[in-house]
């Protein structure tokens, strides 16, 4: 009986890893393709375009949102304080605004649903039909 | 019905205003505390005693989306050192005319450095303030107008920004605030980025002029003064040489920046030439190194100023001028040299996600005047 509760114990704690992971978003009729380096360049404010040249619009979580911490660290490789520094420089010199941030996943998704430019992320769990997944991280 | 249509008309007005008036505030702030370590030095506005007034600032930035690619942006900022008097900082209009052209027109920042454009918003950076040596200059402010281009060069980044314009304000010579303009500044700087790297490029020029003649020489007799006798005299070629009147003044500006494996390495090399002024040529540097240690980033700098005073001013006129004018000619020059190393030590601990503690020492050794000065200081740079 032991063995049994220390198994499912297990398989929980591999779907919270599963659940930790993050899919990238875009509204079902986009059909650009979106790499890492493409997200860096969108959530950076380096470009505001996909590949076929549509405009972009990146939309990223709020701060201490769960797959917030995990974009930032595995796709952006930089930690939420150089990415603040980061703004800071452009912000405060007319250079450049940071993404819009929504509150959570659900926000992000009816956000990605409604919009065709539009580009975001949510953790792999809440993804369902209502938009497209074009990246796991 | 009238009365409804009204109330149609006003609500619609007050959903449609938010899409025109999109207003975005932010600020940042710096609390700073320091002294020099001796009783009779001064260094960066510090002398022996704890001044938490000097390094502090405040700002708030105001930007509004207008739509159609226009914004409109205000700075407003209160520094310590000029007792927190609110002034415009920053205040343009800009305007997006393609995805890699932005045109920014009004007060602007004149970006000779690097860190020329974020130099108050210290949470930008790890020092706790830039390399004196090199930001000493100056003239920081532009009226103009500005042109971005940003773009991708093969895997560089690249960001051209061309500026044209004046500065009207004042400059500090032997310690008196006087009057200076540089009118009919143009510039170029041409940044290129990679994933761990970036080189910088910047060239300036303008005419400069700055009001000397204010400026007390001896107890009762002024520059000005001084500068009629000389004419009267029959030197007023002389004059020519030494007095600061639409002068032709260069700045030229190279640096790199390295950020790779948590190393953080930063240099830049600047050159300052005002023809036909008793202005010393200047040639300054800085490297720091530091390295992130998570939260924690500790840094070494040095700085080096090596500006020479212009001696060949006035030995042409050795022979021919009484001692009486030679004199304050000489003085009047060589007080424009200076030679000086700093090093400086300090860390930058982000002890909150908007919000970091920084404390650095600052040893200076003016090599002219063999005199060397310390000073501590530590505080908060934030963003909100």
């Amino acid at each position: 009986m032991r063995i049994k509760y220390l198994s499912l114990l297990a398989c929980a704690l591999l779907s919270a890893s599963v659940i930790a992971d993050i899919a990238v978003v875009v509204h079902p009729s986009n059909a650009n393709a979106v790499s890492a380096d493409d997200l860096n360049r969108l959530f950076l404010g380096r470009t505001s375009s996909f590949a076929d040249g549509s405009k972009a619009t990146p939309l990223n979580l709020a701060e201490g949102a769960a797959a917030r911490d995990e974009f930032d660290s595995k796709v952006l490789s930089r930690s939420s304080s150089q990415l603040k520094a980061y703004w800071s420089k452009l912000v405060f010199t007319g250079k450049g605004t940071p993404p819009k941030e929504l509150a959570d996943d659900a926000a992000v998704k009816a956000a990605v649903a409604a919009d065709p430019t539009a580009v975001g992320y949510i953790s792999s769990s809440s993804v369902d039909g209502s938009v497209k997944v074009v990246a796991n991280f | 019905m009238i009365k409804k249509s009204l109330l149609a008309l006003s609500l619609s007005a007050l959903l449609a205003a938010p899409a025109y008036a999109d207003l975005t505030i932010n600020g940042f702030a710096s609390i700073k505390a320091g002294m020099t370590l001796d009783s009779d030095d001064t260094l960066y506005g510090y002398d022996d005693s704890l001044d938490f007034k000097n390094e502090s600032l405040f700002a708030v930035q105001l930007m509004s989306d207008l739509g159609d690619k226009l914004s409109v942006t205000a700075q407003l900022m209160g520094r310590g050192a000029d007792d927190f008097d609110v002034d415009f900082e920053w205040a343009f209009i800009s305007y997006q005319l393609t995805d890699e052209v932005r045109i920014n027109a009004g007060r602007l920042r004149t970006p000779f450095y690097k860190y020329s454009d974020y130099r108050d918003v210290g949470y930008a950076y790890d020092w706790l303030r830039v390399p004196q040596s090199v930001y000493g200059l100056g003239f920081d402010n532009i009226e103009g107008v500005s042109l971005y281009h940003t773009t991708q060069l093969g895997n560089f980044d690249s960001s051209l920004q061309l500026i044209a314009g004046a500065y009207d304000g004042e400059a500090s010579i032997s310690g008196t605030e006087v009057n200076a303009e540089i009118k009919d500044i143009l510039g170029i700087t041409w940044e290129l980025s990679q994933d761990w790297y970036s080189l910088r490029a910047a060239y300036l020029i303008g005419k400069v002029s700055v009001g000397a003649e204010a400026v007390s020489l001896q107890p009762g007799v002024t520059f000005g003064d001084f500068f009629n006798g000389l004419a009267g005299a029959g030197f007023s070629a002389l004059v020519n040489e030494i007095d600061i009147v639409e002068e032709d003044g260069e700045f030229f500006g190279l640096g790199f920046t390295v950020d790779k494996n948590d190393w953080l390495v930063v240099a830049e090399y600047t050159t300052v030439k005002v023809d036909n002024s008793f202005i010393a040529d200047q040639k300054n540097f800085y490297v720091s190194l530091g390295h992130r240690f998570d939260t924690i980033t500790p840094y070494i700098s040095y700085e080096k100023e090596d500006n020479p005073a212009k001696d060949e001013i006035y030995t042409p006129f050795q022979g021919s001028l009484p001692p009486s004018l030679l004199l304050p000619v000489v003085g009047i020059v060589q007080s424009q040299a200076r030679e000086a190393t700093t090093y400086n030590v300090g860390l930058r601990y982000d002890f909150h996600p908007s919000a970091a503690f920084k404390v650095q020492y600052s040893s200076e050794d003016n090599e002219i005047a063999d005199l060397r000065q310390d000073v501590l200081a530590f505080g908060v740079d934030l963003v909100f």
